[in-house]
């Protein structure tokens, strides 16, 4: 009985002191606030397990109805430093560039990053992750999501007598051309096949075709090249040389299964997360084409298109406050949490080669590329990543503004869409929307 | 034992019994400190907002009283957001009064039907949940119906209007404008008249059945019953229904934000939706969006007030004046 008694204590002893050591090396906490499980996932799969010092707290909003930028803005008007606020957070196309043009992010350089770390990163995403104000990188992203133009062989083929990318590739490689186009394969198949879907489609490119952003200086900069746009978008609704459909409705889906439509202008995810599973045969389980059922697996080939574009992709950026009351260990933490997800080349081969997403350093994609790339057989065995390397670098990620969002919805509800269908005039619909940007933003001059 | 020690023992045991009235206190006590942090403090801060020049979230916390100025973004018809706040204003009162008239229509109808003793109904209680289902379905599901049954131009209600021979070509619903505001207006009315029906019915069964009894003996028709009993009885309950919707209409948010979006060109546009425009789009214009907020609140007051002058009971008010003179 002595002796176990004896033991016992002996047994407690050696815990308390191996618990004493234990507690000797805290974990670092790192709060990370983000929109989707994505990161997450991330985060539990490749950063966990190289760094066990770190306790990372995953905080998830979803972004429907503004939510999370809500969250962010009013945690970081009232407390941006409390233990609630996040060290370092996701953020998304749509918002980034009001995030990182105030002083809520962090620079890079204050973190201890150099522009040497970045250097081969793919310039729109850096663009992007930049203050307009003063040229300070801010925020950095793991993947790039260059646009690019999806279209129908076999319809190329039966009404344009275009076997390759390349032939096709020249008769989109501008928009005079690709009208040019469209109005030739209406003619040629009666009115069956039209060149796009949506009108929403040719914005997202064609927006890239602007010298500069919606805002320049404080003032509503109506670039030139959109009275073109306008233009060509009319002239579409006339000679009825679109779907008529709207991005994500029934016809836009359909156009994707069915031989009705013949290009779609779709960025990296919209390849593997719009297109694919909705070409009518595509077996999501086996990730393969389900033989035998009707549907457009293996049809469609990729070309750069009329102009160079991006959309969509998240960035990590670093909570401002919190950084600069940080001590140095944890600014180690913060800077490396931001370097390993999206600047270490070994984590980007990694996660690309397990996930086929396109990511944002062009040395890691021209290694995929020469070790042979990824042959797709959606696309009949042409190499969706060595075309959007090439499409990755042509994007300009300079003419996105803070307002890009809000002011593009505006743009299209009281421009684009009620001057095609005729239900203004060119210039009543300029003033419309001239005043619905000064009634939404009263920082931003309107002349 | 003193006497005068048990009398105080027994006046310590009444007062004990006493006591328990604070338990009341105990428990409406969570209602009233919810609703003063949740409700009363955010309607103050709203009028506080008001007057401020608190525009984007970085001045939310230390932003300045400046007087009305914000009010004359409303008043003033050269500012940029006159038009738009009185455009929504008109909106908001063509949609909810094209929802209402026949809302309350087919809410008396039904619930004459389903109080009526003659009539017999079979399977009440299933009629009144069907009836009631739709506003027990959340507006982002409702929208989202009925946003694809309408859409263009490949959508069931196009499919059907073409396959009827009743059209040739798709119609794009959400781009005409009495097509848009039909469809809010419907959903509105098809979500809410069970709810007024329900409530309806609640009123009817109050009246007392000796009144439908004495009718009857009479030979009052079922129509004669409903008009001079039923209606005149239920007069406080539609006001009642009447000022609620009212509010509820004035504030009209969700389903033209999910359905329409405002469009087309802003004809489908609520006071509400222009007031969270305001705040929380664009650069954040709190101090507008509470101005806005506070015209809205007004004019519910005023509008509440002059239904319940206009509706008020001549008879008993006629009846004191005589008896107090």
């Amino acid at each position: 009985m002595k002796k176990l008694v004896a033991l016992a204590m002996a047994l407690v002893m050696m815990l308390s002191v191996a618990s004493l050591a234990l507690a000797e090396t805290p974990k670092v906490k790192l709060i990370v606030w983000s929109f989707t499980d994505e990161l997450r996932g991330m985060i539990d799969k490749y950063y966990v397990p190289t760094h066990p010092d770190v306790e990372v707290e995953y905080v998830l909003y979803p972004t429907d109805g503004s939510e999370y930028r809500n969250k962010l803005d009013t945690v970081i008007a009232t407390a941006p430093t409390g233990d609630e606020a996040p060290d370092v957070f996701a953020l998304e196309a749509a918002f980034v560039k009001y995030y990182v043009n105030s002083d809520i992010t962090a620079p890079l350089a204050d973190l201890g990053f150099t522009d040497a770390d970045y250097a081969n990163s793919i310039p729109a995403m850096v663009q992007i992750g930049t203050d307009s104000r003063n040229g300070q990188l801010k925020a950095t992203a793991w993947q790039s999501t260059p646009g690019a133009m999806f279209y129908r062989a076999s319809l190329a083929e039966k009404y344009l007598g275009v076997t390759t990318p390349e032939e096709f590739q020249e008769k989109v490689k501008d928009w005079d051309t690709f009208m040019e186009t469209a109005e030739e394969i209406n003619e040629a198949s009666e009115g069956a096949v039209k060149m796009f879907n949506s009108i929403g489609d040719i914005w997202n490119a064609y927006q890239y075709n602007r010298d500069a952003g919606w805002v320049v200086d404080g003032k509503l900069n109506i670039d030139p090249v959109l009275y073109d746009y306008l233009d060509l978008t009319k002239m579409a609704e006339e000679e009825g040389l679109y779907n008529m459909g709207t991005a994500w409705n029934e016809t836009w889906f359909l156009g994707m299964k069915s031989d009705t439509t013949l290009t779609y202008l779709l960025p990296t995810w919209g390849l593997h997360y719009v297109l694919k599973p909705n070409c009518g045969n595509y077996d999501a389980a086996t990730d393969a084409k389900i033989e035998g059922a009707e549907g457009t697996y293996g049809d469609w080939r990729m070309v750069d298109g009329p102009v160079g574009y991006s959309w969509g992709g998240t960035w990590l950026g670093a909570n401002a406050y919190k950084a600069a009351e940080a001590d140095d260990a944890k600014k180690a933490v913060i800077k490396e949490f931001i370097n390993f997800f999206t600047l270490d080349e070994d984590f980007l081969y990694q996660y690309a080669k397990d996930s086929g997403d396109f990511v944002s350093n062009n040395n890691v994609v021209n290694k995929i590329v020469a070790e042979g790339g990824t042959p797709n057989p959606f696309l009949g065995g042409q190499d969706h990543y060595a075309a959007f390397a090439t499409a990755a670098n042509l994007a300009d990620g300079t003419i996105m503004t803070e307002y890009d969002d809000a002011i593009n919805t505006l743009w299209s509800d009281n421009v684009t869409t009620p001057y095609i269908k005729g239900e203004k005039d060119l210039d009543t619909a300029i003033a419309d929307f001239k005043a619905a940007v000064a009634a939404a933003f009263a920082n931003i001059t309107v002349e | 034992m003193s006497k005068l020690a048990a009398d105080s023992q027994r006046r310590q045991k009444r007062f004990s019994k006493v006591d328990y009235s604070r338990y009341g206190y105990y428990f409406v006590a969570p209602f009233f400190i919810v609703f003063l942090i949740f409700q009363l403090y955010p309607i103050f801060f709203t009028f506080r907002t008001s007057l401020s020049d608190a525009i984007g979230w970085g001045k939310i916390n230390n932003s300045v009283i400046i007087g009305f100025q914000n009010f004359k973004m409303y008043l003033d018809p050269a500012s940029p957001l006159f038009n738009d706040f009185w455009n929504s204003f008109g909106n908001t009162l063509i949609i909810w009064t094209a929802n209402f008239i026949p809302q309350i229509l087919m809410a008396l109808l039904l619930a004459s039907w389903f109080t009526d003793s003659r009539m017999q109904l079979k399977f009440r209680g299933g009629f009144k949940m069907l009836i009631f289902m739709p506003n027990i379905i959340t507006a982002a599901t409702i929208a989202v119906l009925f946003y694809s049954i309408f859409n263009y131009p490949i959508a069931p209600a196009n499919s059907f209007l073409q396959q009827a021979g009743l059209m040739n070509a798709p119609f794009e619903f959400f781009r005409s404008v009495v097509a848009s505001r039909s469809l809010i207006s419907f959903v509105q009315w098809w979500m809410w008249y069970g709810n007024t029906m329900i409530i309806l019915i609640a009123g009817i069964m109050g009246i007392s059945p000796e009144l439908y009894e004495a009718a009857l003996v009479d030979g009052c028709t079922s129509r004669q019953t409903f008009y001079f009993i039923t209606l005149p009885l239920i007069k406080p309950i539609l006001l009642y229904n009447l000022v609620t919707s009212m509010i509820g209409g004035l504030q009209m948010f969700d389903i033209p934000h999910l359905l329409t979006e405002g469009n087309p060109n802003k004809t489908t546009n609520t006071v509400a939706r222009f007031i969270y425009q305001q705040a929380f789009t664009g650069s954040r214009n709190f101090n507008y969006a509470s101005a806005a907020s506070v015209i809205l609140f007004l004019f519910i007051v005023l509008a509440s007030l002059t239904l319940f002058w206009l509706m008020r009971d001549k008879d008993a008010v006629r009846e004191l004046k005589r008896r107090g003179r």
